[in-house]
């Protein structure tokens, strides 16, 4: 009896030392990512373009783009040289970006971070957005932290709807109805990011 | 004579089990849409309807004041509370039975009938409302879902959600209640398409915005249908980390994925591809300002950040080349990783 107390003791002590305090943490960051979000992005005052830098800015130094870039992509991702993997991921980005960013624009709200946990090295944390006009918005934020101890973000859950996978699915059938594929996909992101 | 009308229903099933079962095959398939081409026309009508039937009349909704409106919804939602009884009774799910009878008999009582939520409300522990219906329920009972399909004004459903929704129509105890009190279709109607307007009303902008960015919009639905039906009916959520597959099997790799993530990393409008690297990834990675001083400040004392290889049932990795974590990639070979159960919203 004694034996399995020490031995779940021992078993369970590296995941409270992990979880402790970086749970909040997690919750911080991500509170603090809403306020930078407002602050820069949402400010009506700002040119668009300034909009779109400054959008850029917080998604590729909060979000592991990488990792979602080789996600998206799926098992085409193997598939494809080296150079057009980069390209692909340039091309992604901007699309990102350009879909993106001007939605916030004169947006007004409160981001309140409800609860986070730590799950198989990945912090899942709660999120209401409360929207200044309109309901509040449930999110579920799932990051990791890297070696530099900085927490990335991997993907984004609105109502139990991945962002990550949705995306995915998308790209893989644009890659399926596209005579060029993947090159298809890069010229379709880069119009669309053209047209926003 | 009710032993041949039996007997007849019974044919019926048979028979439409035997015609269901073949399509189930499909659901190794990612997408396990065998109708495509058929559905992406649907789909297309469906458009059309919505661009000049729907859509406009969700708008109109939007604009009537609260009284009516709210009180018609809640009407249409109560009314809805006898056949999600019925199928969380079929489903033998405990919580949901609590839940919609108990939301029912606050809100007939104290809602006046069903025109307000009080149970939504917070004196009430803002109880969520839960439906219900036979898909699930055959879910429950293992009947996979089948092929995708688009339904004509219905939208997006599987071979197995349309049979459940043909069987919660006919056997709605509402339905027998107004066959019983000769009530005519178009008070049947109401419910259902007051509980379609709302609906429609309330992703009125959503689905506007998601329409506008998206590469295909056929796909996306597809995708956002099978995840919401996912988590109604399991509670779980698309697990998007066990879908990548893709383990760091050597150096070679890392190497490879640090020159990407100095790409993706770059932080001007054009960002440069480049093969060099190092100090450039260190200087980029400072995140805007105050969300790095807080984390680095914050993080410093944490130790054990990343997952040991050693996790108790961890894959053999003993072929492969060793393994280098370099912070970058979250591997997706941990057991624990693929099958998570995360379940945090509502």
């Amino acid at each position: 009896m004694l034996k399995r107390f020490v031995l779940t003791f021992l078993l369970l002590t590296p995941t409270i030392s992990l979880s402790d305090g970086l749970a909040d943490k997690s919750k911080i960051f991500v509170e603090n990512l809403g306020k930078e979000v407002v602050e820069k992005v949402s400010d009506v005052n700002i040119s668009d373009n300034q909009r779109l830098q400054n959008f850029k800015k917080l998604y590729l130094s909060t979000f592991d783009n990488y990792y979602i870039s080789r996600f998206v992509l799926g098992r085409y991702w193997r598939t494809i040289d080296k150079n057009i993997q980069k390209q692909f991921v340039k091309s992604f980005n901007k699309y990102i970006v350009a879909t993106y960013a001007p939605k916030f624009k004169g947006w007004e709200g409160n981001f309140k971070a409800t609860d986070s946990l730590f799950e198989n090295n990945y912090y899942n944390v709660k999120m209401d957005i409360e929207n200044k006009d309109g309901p509040t918005l449930k999110m579920m934020w799932k990051m990791y932290l890297n070696k530099n101890k900085e927490f990335k973000i991997l993907d984004v859950n609105i109502d139990g709807v991945s962002m990550l996978v949705t995306q995915r699915a998308e790209f893989l059938s644009v890659i399926k109805n596209n005579p060029n594929g993947v090159k298809g996909l890069i010229a379709e992101m880069e119009k669309k990011s053209a047209g926003s | 004579m009710f032993k041949f009308f039996k007997n007849i229903q019974i044919k019926r099933f048979v028979l439409f089990v035997a015609l269901i079962l073949p399509l189930s095959g499909f659901s190794a398939d990612t997408e396990n849409d065998p109708f495509e081409s058929t559905n992406r026309n649907i789909f297309k009508f469906n458009n059309v309807l919505d661009d000049n039937f729907f859509k406009p009349v969700a708008k109109g909704w939007r604009k009537i004041p609260d009284i009516p409106r709210k009180p018609l919804s809640n009407l249409a939602s109560t009314a809805q509370a006898p056949i999600s009884l019925a199928n969380a009774l079929l489903q033998l799910n405990r919580e949901s039975i609590g839940n919609i009878l108990g939301k029912f008999l606050i809100n007939m009582t104290f809602g006046l009938g069903g025109m307000f939520d009080i149970a939504g409300t917070q004196e009430f522990g803002s109880m969520p409302t839960v439906t219900e219906d036979f898909g699930q329920t055959l879910a429950t009972w293992g009947v996979p879902d089948g092929p995708y399909v688009m339904l004509p004004i219905f939208g997006p459903s599987s071979v197995r959600d349309s049979v459940g929704l043909g069987i919660d129509t006919v056997f709605n105890p509402l339905s027998f209640a107004y066959r019983m009190n000769n009530i005519g279709l178009e008070a049947r109607l109401s419910g259902p398409t007051v509980r379609g307007v709302t609906t429609r009303e309330k992703y009125l902008d959503y689905v506007d915005e998601m329409k506008a960015s998206s590469l295909d919009w056929y796909a996306t639905m597809r995708s956002l249908y099978r995840q919401k039906r996912k988590k109604e009916i399991s509670g779980e959520l698309e697990e998007s980390s066990s879908l990548l597959g893709l383990p760091i099997k050597s150096t070679e790799k890392t190497e490879q994925i640090t020159d990407e993530t100095e790409v993706s990393t770059e932080v001007s409008i054009e960002p440069e591809v480049s093969d060099e690297k190092p100090q450039k990834v260190a200087e980029i990675k400072v995140p805007s300002s105050n969300i790095k001083k807080m984390v680095k400040s914050s993080a410093k004392n944490d130790v054990g950040l990343m997952p040991s290889s050693n996790y108790p049932g961890a894959r053999d990795t003993s072929s492969y080349a060793p393994r280098i974590y370099n912070g970058l990639m979250p591997s997706s070979t941990y057991p624990g990783f693929s099958g998570s159960r995360v379940n945090l919203i509502e």
